[in-house]
């Protein structure tokens, strides 16, 4: 795993992380409970952050603090009286038949084309420009990078159909 | 750009519903009388689906790695020691 040594999230991290394992102590639960609770949290902070959707009304660390107490009570359904966070289905399992289809799909997917799955997720997950993205892969100019994701997308689509069709 | 991706292109405006009222409109007719439009635009969301997927399996992975390597400072793993004593 490389990580880039600036990386703000790292530093909200140290500094949110311990609060929030003393607040699960408190509350009763391990530490495995509290660290999954806060990458959710953290989750859906990045998430929001990259779609330009997140409204802080306070620190982040505050917000990451807040969100990662409704995850923990969530998890454990101590919480079905609090309204989720938006973006809370980060956290939530999918209906087990689908999320076992996925998975096959998704690792038929990771063997036939990583470099297109990187660039999608850069386009629609980063919310990277496509100048920046361009830049990222190689391309031309935003005209290329712009029909490369198409055909990714693509590829995408018809893997999809080729492995339904096998399934079938 | 060849015309199978400006579809593509279509597709992926009437998903993240950046159409128009008007386009949304005319779309949506296409949509009910083409079965192999409703079928690749139903393909698409699988995708988008997928990506969402790999995205966050990839950032899940990104974060985890960051509090492995928070762990590997004496003054954080204390911390988290005396905590969970």
């Amino acid at each position: 795993m490389t990580l880039e040594y600036d990386d703000p999230i790292i530093e909200l991290y140290r500094e949110s992380f311990p609060d929030f394992a003393r607040m699960v102590r408190r509350m009763g639960g391990s530490l495995e409970e509290a660290k999954d609770s806060f990458h959710d949290a953290l989750l859906i902070y990045l998430e929001k952050g990259k779609a330009g959707k997140l409204q802080l009304h306070s620190s982040p660390r505050a917000y990451l603090l807040g969100t990662a107490k409704i995850c923990w009570l969530h998890a454990q359904k101590k919480g079905a009286m609090l309204s989720l966070p938006e973006g809370f289905e980060a956290a939530t399992p999918e209906d087990p038949d689908t999320e076992e289809r996925e998975k096959k799909l998704l690792d038929s997917l990771q063997k036939s084309g990583k470099k297109c799955l990187e660039l999608l997720k850069a386009f629609y997950y980063d919310h990277c420009s496509m100048d920046h993205i361009a830049g990222r892969f190689g391309f031309k100019g935003r005209r290329s990078a712009t029909v490369q994701k198409y055909k990714c997308l693509e590829k995408v689509r018809k893997e999809i159909k080729i492995t339904e069709i096998y399934a079938q | 750009m060849r015309s199978d991706l400006n579809e593509i292109a279509q597709i992926d405006q009437y998903l993240f519903r950046q159409f128009s009222e008007e386009e949304g409109k005319r779309f949506e007719a296409r949509l009910s009388m083409n079965d192999a439009l409703a079928e690749k635009v139903e393909a698409q969301r699988l995708a988008h689906r997928l990506i969402r997927l790999y995205s966050r399996k990839k950032e899940r992975g990104r974060i985890e790695g960051i509090y492995q390597q928070l762990l590997e400072e004496p003054a954080f793993a204390h911390q988290l020691k005396t905590i969970f004593i």
